[in-house]
């Protein structure tokens, strides 16, 4: 019996693997601890939302099958559904494959010339026509699936129990959302590190450690509860998106949970690929966005809580070559001076100051303190929510400040290893959670600076 | 002698009199519209006001980034829009009254000021835009160079927006057949010099700038088997 790690307060913050349930050496050893550590969770967590009583169709798995970078191929979708079949017998699953346009919809695998006859399932227009996830809680309801998923398509560590322990949870009544963790390098994901995973951490009270990959497992109670929600009509632009789904998930009542998986499905791309200007109006604005609806919820959130997670927790892993600081010290030091009347309509001047002063240090031993990016975070994401400068141009003027942040993290983490990463990113979420009164009063006084 | 004085005066002041007395009509009707186009301008202020409030318009040019957040004791748009509103009306009541005096004069120009008034408001709406426009195409080019990493990015910010400006100021003038052709003559030139400088700014000296910032922009995917890392591979940063 494994207990589920009680709720801690902020003070007592610990990395969100000290809290996991189980760990597996790889093979089917990994599995059957897996599963046993999955039925564990399952009896040890009492189910105070009721999973509604299961009807035939509602043995179902549904699956939304993404290819992201193109098309998913009717195979993938047969090897995943044979494996959840083999995985879960006595259920019945089913993968749809994304199909990207506009409405998106999602297909059967017929569409894909696979297996011809079967009829494509279709959105039933929930939400924004680009809305992959309004898709899947039409189509599960619908259908009434048990339980419902977003999945990245892509080759998967066959180590890993990766569906045991994305799906049990959830099929077993144990939690009502599960997402996954992947391990990642250092240097990976800089976005979630320096903005979405703290912000979410501090202002919900509850750390989703990789919250924007948008991959997901939900039960049909949740699912239905998200279908019946006014932002499909209040704000269809927004609903349906990956952050509204993790914030509306972490402000409300909904047992989450996540699970530590093997290697990142997709192929890793280029890093020259990414332009960080653009990554930030995409991934951050949603998020801010977000932070602005749920502003009345999150400022009444005081503790921080762990959430159960599954699988073998992994350090972050080293970056085998040497990043460099100065690029994006530049890129900071140029913005600061360029930019600082779009900045002054956003950052109090003490905060101005503090970045001019940061700027002054050489490239090696350039960087952020963490409390002055934290009120910088909360500073643009309520200039998002009072519009102070067009949302656009304001999450691009951002990127500088993001580059500078970069560049000191490269800096306080090129000697340590995976776990002293960790450590740096914790201490960093501790800094958002210690400026939280800080962007509570800058919300009550927008004008106050 | 005194017998004709006496006669003289009292016939000029005769005359004066009678045309005084011809006149105030005309004069009272001149007050009664510029006194009426002061009350009707006041009310298309308050109008006006009242209609930037519904449609929000100061907070919808501010996040369009046409206007910056109203600085206390700084009006913002809204005002200002109310402000010429009431200014446009009470100067066109003033020339309507003129109109009503009756003097040839008087009556020609304002008549022809009045003809002219459509144009001119026109042109400086055209006018207004294109500066508004400017101060968005200013921001964006500059956030956008910075982002790019370029060191000299207010300068290009400051030439986009003045290129904007001059075409504004062009197309206003124009529009109000201020110096038409020579308006253009001289936008054309001072526009080409600017674009032909520019190119050649590009092609002789930043050449490889562009380059760079191209490559950046465009990278060329490694090509598969050939070895090349990836970024994470090469120790560098992935921001997602």
């Amino acid at each position: 019996m494994v207990p589920v790690p009680a709720p801690a307060t902020s003070g007592e913050v610990a990395p969100s693997h000290e809290g996991t349930v189980g760990s597996s050496p790889a093979g089917t050893a990994a599995r059957s601890a897996a599963r046993l550590r999955c039925e564990d969770l399952v009896q040890a967590t009492p189910s105070p939302v009721a999973i509604p009583q299961r009807a035939a169709g509602q043995e179902a798995i549904l699956v939304a099958l993404d290819g992201r970078t193109g098309p998913v191929s009717a195979a993938q979708a047969a090897s995943l559904e044979s494996q959840l079949r083999a995985c879960f017998p006595g259920r019945t699953a089913r993968v749809l494959l994304v199909a990207p346009g506009s409405p998106v919809a999602l297909v059967g695998p017929a569409a894909s010339g696979a297996a011809p006859g079967e009829p494509p399932a279709r959105s039933a227009g929930l939400g924004p026509a680009e809305s992959a996830l309004g898709a899947l809680l039409a189509e599960g309801d619908r259908q009434g699936s048990a339980t419902l998923a977003m999945l990245v398509a892509g080759e998967r560590d066959e180590r890993e129990d990766a569906l045991r322990l994305l799906f049990e949870p959830v099929l077993g009544g144990a939690l009502d959302y599960v997402c996954p963790i992947y391990p990642r390098g250092k240097l990976d994901g800089m976005l979630n590190t320096a903005i979405v995973y703290p912000l979410h951490r501090a202002l919900f009270g509850r750390g989703l450690r990789q919250p924007a990959g948008g991959e997901a497992v939900l039960g049909l109670a949740l699912a239905r509860e998200l279908i019946a929600d006014r932002d499909w009509r209040r704000d269809p632009v927004h609903a349906g998106s990956d952050a509204w789904l993790v914030a509306k998930v972490l402000s409300g009542n909904a047992r989450v949970g996540q699970a530590w998986l093997g290697a990142w499905p997709l192929k890793e791309e280029p890093v020259a690929h990414e332009d960080a200007s653009h990554l930030l109006a995409r991934v951050v604005g949603p998020v801010f966005h977000e932070v602005d609806r749920h502003a009345a919820r999150w400022q009444r959130v005081e503790r921080f809580e762990r959430l159960p997670t599954l699988g073998h927790p992994r350090a972050l892993e080293d970056a085998p070559g040497r990043a460099s600081a100065e690029a994006p010290a530049a890129a900071f030091r140029l913005g600061l001076r360029e930019l600082g009347k779009v900045w002054g309509l956003v950052l109090p001047p003490a905060t101005l100051l503090e970045l001019k002063r940061a700027a002054a240090a050489p490239d090696e031993a350039f960087q952020l303190d963490d409390g002055l990016w934290a009120r910088v975070v909360y500073d643009f994401a309520l200039a998002y929510a009072t519009r102070a400068v067009e949302r656009g141009l304001l999450l691009r003027s951002m990127t500088p400040l993001y580059l500078g942040f970069v560049a000191g993290f490269v800096n306080r983490t090129r000697a340590l290893d995976g776990a002293g990463t960790e450590d740096r990113i914790e201490a960093l979420c501790g800094a958002f959670e210690g400026e939280k009164r800080y962007a509570i009063a800058r919300w009550r006084w927008p004008d106050h600076f | 002698m005194w017998q004709d004085t006496k006669r003289i005066f009292l016939d000029q002041t005769g005359r004066v009199v009678d045309a005084v007395a011809r006149l105030l009509p005309s004069v009272l009707a001149m007050l009664l519209i510029v006194a009426l186009s002061a009350l009707i301008a006041f009310g298309v202020r308050g109008l006006v006001r009242r209609l930037c409030q519904r449609l929000e318009v100061d907070r919808r040019l501010r996040e369009w980034g046409m206007a910056d957040p109203a600085a206390p004791g700084r009006a913002g748009p809204s005002v200002a829009l109310a402000r010429v509103a009431l200014w446009t009306v009470l100067v066109l009541g003033f020339f309507l009254g003129l109109s009503a005096l009756d003097t040839p004069a008087a009556a020609g120009l304002s008549l022809r000021l009045l003809a002219y008034a459509p144009r001119a408001l026109v042109a400086l709406a055209i006018i207004a835009a294109g500066l508004a426009c400017a101060r968005v195409v200013e921001r964006n080019v500059l956030i956008g160079a910075v982002n790019m990493g370029l060191q000299s990015a207010r300068l290009l910010a400051l030439g986009a927006r003045w290129l904007v400006v001059l075409f504004v100021l062009a197309l206003g003038l124009e529009h109000a057949g201020v110096g038409a052709a020579l308006v253009t003559v001289c936008f054309g030139v001072l526009f080409g010099g600017i674009v032909l400088a520019l190119a050649l700014a590009v092609g002789l000296g930043a050449r490889d700038l562009v380059a760079r910032s191209l490559d950046r922009r465009f990278p060329e995917p490694p090509r598969e088997g050939s070895g090349e890392a990836t970024g994470a591979e090469r120790g560098q940063v992935r921001h997602l």
